[in-house]
């Protein structure tokens, strides 16, 4: 089973930067590398605002920062969006709507952690209602560290990403697939009965395990 | 037995059609004869009730049979074929007051009816037929003569009166505004099948009577009211009729809750934009108006048995309580599509090639106001369109009945097929119609033909275009789309729940009001032209025009002094007056 | 028949390529226009081949699938409708069997197929777009037919062949000839573009991306695709009908794209109206400026 203990804090964000560079992609094909290629160039982001990093996000697309230049575009719904943004702590509440979100996005889909909080709980370590480690409960694909991160950390953590993309790596999505009992039953734990409703990962009944 | 025997009296009006030949003459009592002859134009109409009759009488033979309906429906069979067929005003008056009758008495035997309804049908209708009774008689009066013919040689006031009073009995038939007040509600409270015959055929027959009226006067119109633009004026004054009429009534059915009201209200605009060609007058515009009337028939029927044939499985009619019918009633649903394709005049369908012929038929005349009017209405067509098919089929099932329906049995199956293929055909081939249909009546009328070089393709001297061709690259594309997009790459999976939706997140719930149906064209009432068309009822201003009438009454009534002085002064000076006038005048 | 083909299918990739390079374009200049870099130019084309190679893709029932085609086919169709080139063989495709008015239509059939998917996914706000889109459309389409009328009166002839035909050069040309018939129409055509300050029905954020809510992976792309050679089809109608067509394909290009300019210039420098606002535009300035020019142009006899 998968878990998450090898790193923390900054310490995740630096070996994701670095994981990329070891990784070539030169086992795809040529359509695969291409298609990889598309993928990385073109990111709609649902940017959900759980929490006061959300305040980074406007800045990231308006003129100072200007994330279009890189392909990254804000999606409407999550039925068209990529890259999903947790944008700080995660409130109990806000979990459950975040978890739907983001399986009703469609594959291949990333999801990127904004701030301290979402790798170790950050400045809310002890609250009552918000979750500790996001990883423990959603993939997350890329790390970005800092209380509250500047959107220069934030592109960055975007072009990781792209490499990441570029290079073939598979997306978190395999990952909560592969371990869907674990992260069900950790999203179980927290939110107890109140879970959200089982269709929107009718793949795992299905048997469709990839 | 019974069944088979009314089935085969719902084929008359095609034996009809098919066998008549020569004309009859009945002398009925010294001096008066009863002419009866098929004209094209006649015979055009007896089409549109040939294709008519049997598809209503279909699904009538469903369940226990029903002799006094069965019976009812065949003599207003037999009215509107005599109506037809008639060749002077005596049969034409004495098929009218039959088809008037029998379609009141088959209305009465729905469990719907109320006394408003019923009241309402009889009165507008009795008030058509003594304008027509009156019409003929003063024609009678001025020329001696019942026959339907070509008047000539009348004084210009005496024609006026002639136009005002055939015009107004047929327009109240078609239901142009104000006159409209009775189609909703017969419409709504007949029973379902039957409103298909209302809408499709009956409304026809006020067509069939406003076209009599280029034959009474031939080019009358232009006669007896001057020209503007390129046509007659009198034309134009009928035109924008229409055509308030068929903005009005398109507003009004997109407000509709009811289907059935819905469609009554559409039938109103539809049979407007025929009355619009019809003012138009050029060959383009009938041969339009012809199109359109043929088009609206096979439509109307097959949107009024299909939407019976939901109402029966369902019980509901409302679009508040229906809804997700798609996967339950496929057939019924693809009825409804064709039908709206139709109704909204979309390419491939024939409803593109009337509307293009009307348009045509308005550029052609200069009449772009018109033309631009028109347009607004068959636009906002397209939102009760939508309405239509959401409301029913797609979204989410809003009642326990709903939720359990199933298909519509064959009787109301087997006309939605024969229909939808008819109109598919038409709209392949929109030359066959104008060749085989729309000429004939054109060249009865004294028209140039529009002609047609192929079956397929629509000519006019402003361009056409070819059914095949739109058809065909449509069809085309769209297997190869598929097929390609079936090739693809990617995994292709459909959502186990209807809930499925993106919905900020939240989870919705059998409680959440998902269906939008009632709520749609809902806020169209903000932009203020439609807000205030559907703020103003026709009730409202017959009442505001009562209290109009009583306020002018009561304020003449304060000339009157209760002092007989000054009513003498009054006759006086009034007698003194006209002694002057005449005087002066040298009378 | 071989032809016919190939002529098909080099108008379709034409549309394909103008359309990115044209939204491509609009995203770079309303970048610069807010003091960006703004993205590649390319960058439409990136996003549609994205979601085309999207690896997981949701359907809402059958209806919900074939929607996108119906839009895809009726955009096709309009493309073939539409004469690129004039006194050209080529890129002309089944135009000459159609006619103005058709293809007015043909432009609202695919839309009116995809209402119909949006409705059976069963998501309220993508019928509240599709409503607010009917809303809208019949706004415009009054003011947009009654310029296009203008210019069929004009030419006595609703073929897009004969209008072209008859503004040889540019003392000719419609936009010379009738610009009263272009001020009205111009407008209404920037909404049916969806271009910006009409474009309340499918902005993201606006109603929750309005029609398009439910759609995800391949069917957004086809979504895309059509929107962008949907694009370009109008394009050229317009240049055919008011700037005189064109017989290369640069000058095509160079016309479209002038068309394209003012709707992008347009459109970067409005706020975005309401949904009956923006009817109530339509009907009271192009169909006001529509019944004045009727009336100058038509109703009175020194025309
Ligand atoms: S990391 Fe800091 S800025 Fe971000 S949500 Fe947590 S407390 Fe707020």
């Amino acid at each position: 089973m998968y878990h998450h203990d090898h790193c923390e804090g900054f310490q995740c964000e630096q070996q994701q930067l670095e994981a990329t560079l070891a990784h070539s992609g030169g086992e795809l094909g040529a359509l695969d590398r291409l298609i990889a290629w598309f993928r990385q160039r073109s990111l709609f982001v649902l940017a959900y605002g759980t929490g006061c990093g959300a305040i980074e996000m406007r800045p990231l697309m308006t003129s100072r920062f200007d994330a279009e230049r890189f392909g990254i575009i804000g999606a409407a719904t999550p039925r068209q969006a990529d890259v999903l943004v947790i944008s700080g702590y995660l409130a109990i509440k806000t979990l459950k709507r975040v978890i739907r979100s983001y399986e009703q996005m469609q594959e291949p889909k990333y999801v990127i952690g904004l701030g301290s909080c979402t790798i170790n709980g950050g400045m809310y370590w002890d609250s009552y209602n918000t979750i500790k480690q996001l990883d423990h409960y959603l993939p997350v694909d890329m790390y970005v560290n800092g209380c509250m991160p500047r959107p220069e950390a934030l592109i960055e953590g975007f072009v990781a990403l792209q490499k990441q993309i570029a290079n073939g790596a598979p997306s978190g999505a395999m990952r909560y697939r592969e371990n869907i009992d674990w992260y069900k039953a950790n999203q179980r734990r927290v939110l107890g009965d109140n879970m959200p409703p089982d269709y929107t990962y009718d793949w795992y009944h299905a048997g469709d395990v990839a | 037995m019974l069944k088979l025997l009314f089935l085969s009296l719902a084929l008359t009006p095609a034996a009809t059609l098919f066998t008549w030949n020569g004309a009859v003459a009945w002398p009925l009592f010294d001096g008066i004869t009863l002419l009866f002859d098929l004209t094209p134009l006649a015979a055009f109409f007896m089409a549109l009730l040939a294709i008519g009759a049997p598809f209503v009488a279909l699904p009538m033979l469903r369940g226990k049979s029903d002799e006094p309906t069965y019976a009812l429906y065949a003599v207003l069979l037999l009215g509107m074929q005599l109506l037809l067929l008639a060749g002077d005003f005596i049969g034409f008056f004495i098929g009218w007051e039959m088809m008037t009758w029998s379609s009141y008495l088959l209305l009465l035997r729905s469990p719907r009816i109320d006394l408003e309804g019923a009241q309402s049908y009889i009165l507008f209708n009795l008030a058509s037929a003594f304008l027509l009774l009156a019409g003929m008689l003063f024609l009678y009066s001025i020329t001696d003569d019942f026959r339907i013919q070509a008047i000539d040689g009348l004084l210009t006031p005496d024609k006026w009166a002639l136009f005002t009073l055939f015009g107004l009995a047929f327009l109240i038939k078609v239901g142009a505004l104000p006159l409209h007040l009775w189609v909703p509600r017969s419409y709504d409270q007949a029973p379902d099948v039957f409103s298909a015959f209302l809408s499709a055929l009956m409304s026809k027959m006020g067509i069939y009577g406003l076209m009599l009226l280029p034959l009474l006067f031939p080019d009358g119109l232009s006669e007896i009211s001057g020209r503007f633009l390129n046509g007659p004026v009198a034309g134009y004054v009928l035109a924008w009729i229409g055509v308030i009429t068929s903005i009005i009534a398109t507003f009004k059915a997109i407000a509709q809750e009811d289907m059935k009201r819905l469609l009554a209200y559409s039938s109103i605009a539809q049979v407007g934009y025929i009355v619009t060609a019809l003012g138009v007058g050029s060959s383009l515009a009938i041969g339009g108006a012809l199109f359109q009337a043929l088009v609206h028939t096979l439509v109307k029927l097959l949107l009024f048995i299909t939407i019976a044939g939901i109402i029966l499985q369902t019980g509901h009619r409302r679009f508040t309580d229906l809804g997700q019918l798609i996967s339950r009633m496929p057939i019924s649903f693809f009825g409804v599509l064709i039908g709206i394709i139709g109704l909204a005049g979309m390419p491939p369908l024939p409803g593109f090639a009337a509307k293009y012929l009307m348009y045509i038929g308005l550029i052609d005349a200069h009449w772009l106001l018109l033309l631009a009017a028109l347009i607004l209405s068959s636009t906002a067509s397209f939102v009760y369109c939508y309405k239509l098919i959401y409301g029913p089929f797609l979204g989410h099932a809003n009642s326990p009945e709903a939720k359990i329906a199933t298909e519509a049995p064959w009787h109301y199956l087997v006309p939605q097929i024969l229909l939808m293929g008819m109109l598919v055909a038409l709209g392949i081939f929109p030359g066959w119609a104008i060749e085989v249909l729309i000429d004939p009546v054109l060249i009865g009328l004294g028209m140039t033909p529009i002609g047609a070089p192929a079956w397929s393709v629509l000519a006019t001297s402003y361009g056409g275009y070819d059914g095949i061709a739109v058809m065909g690259v449509f069809a085309t594309i769209f297997v190869l789309i598929t097929a390609l997009f079936f090739l693809g790459r990617g995994r292709m999976h459909r959502a186990t729940s209807s809930y499925d939706l993106s919905f900020c997140g939240e989870v919705p719930t059998a409680a959440t009001p998902l269906h939008y149906g009632a709520g749609m064209g809902r806020e169209l009432r903000r932009v203020p032209l439609i807000g205030w068309i559907l703020r103003h009822t026709t009730i409202n201003f017959y009442s505001g025009l009562m209290h109009q009438t009583q306020a002018t009454a009561g304020m003449i009534g304060t000339l009157y002094g209760s002092n007989p002085q000054v009513w003498i002064l009054f006759a006086v000076l009034i007698f003194a007056l006209t002694l002057t006038v005449q005087m002066l005048t040298g009378a | 028949m071989l032809h016919y083909f190939i002529d098909a299918f080099a108008m379709i990739g034409m549309s394909y390529f103008m359309g990115f390079l044209f939204y491509g374009f609009y995203r770079q200049f309303n970048a610069r226009v807010q003091r960006r870099w703004g993205p590649s130019i390319f960058q439409n084309f990136f996003d549609n081949m994205k979601f085309l190679f999207k690896t997981e893709t949701i359907i809402h029932g059958p209806m919900f699938f074939f929607g996108p085609m119906i839009i895809f086919a009726g955009a096709v169709t309009t493309v073939l409708f539409v004469p690129y080139l004039k006194d050209s063989i080529w890129l002309q495709g089944f135009s000459q069997s159609g006619n103005m008015i058709l293809i007015v239509y043909l432009l609202v059939v695919g839309p009116l197929g995809n209402a119909l998917a949006v409705g059976s996914s069963g998501n309220p706000f993508g019928v509240m777009g599709v409503t607010r889109g009917l809303t809208r459309l019949m706004g415009l389409e009054v003011p947009f037919l009654l310029g296009l009328a203008l210019v069929m009166v004009q030419h006595e002839t609703a073929s897009v062949h004969a209008i072209m035909a008859a503004q040889p050069d540019f003392a000719h040309w419609n936009l010379v000839t009738n610009p009263l018939a272009f001020l009205v129409m111009i407008l209404p055509f920037m909404a049916s573009q969806h271009a910006s300050p009409f474009d309340v029905v499918g902005a993201p954020v606006e109603v929750y991306a309005g029609p398009r809510v439910e759609f995800s992976g391949r069917l957004l792309g086809i979504l895309m695709t059509q929107n962008m050679m949907m694009t370009v089809a109008k394009l050229v109608l317009i240049a055919d009908l008011f700037l005189g067509g064109a017989t290369t394909i640069w000058e095509l290009i160079a016309k479209t794209f002038a068309l394209f300019l003012l709707t992008a210039a347009i459109s970067t420098s409005f706020p975005r109206l309401r949904t009956e606002q923006t009817v109530d535009f339509f009907w009271k300035i192009p169909l006001g400026l529509g019944v004045i020019s009727v009336i100058a142009t038509i109703w009175f006899p020194w025309s």
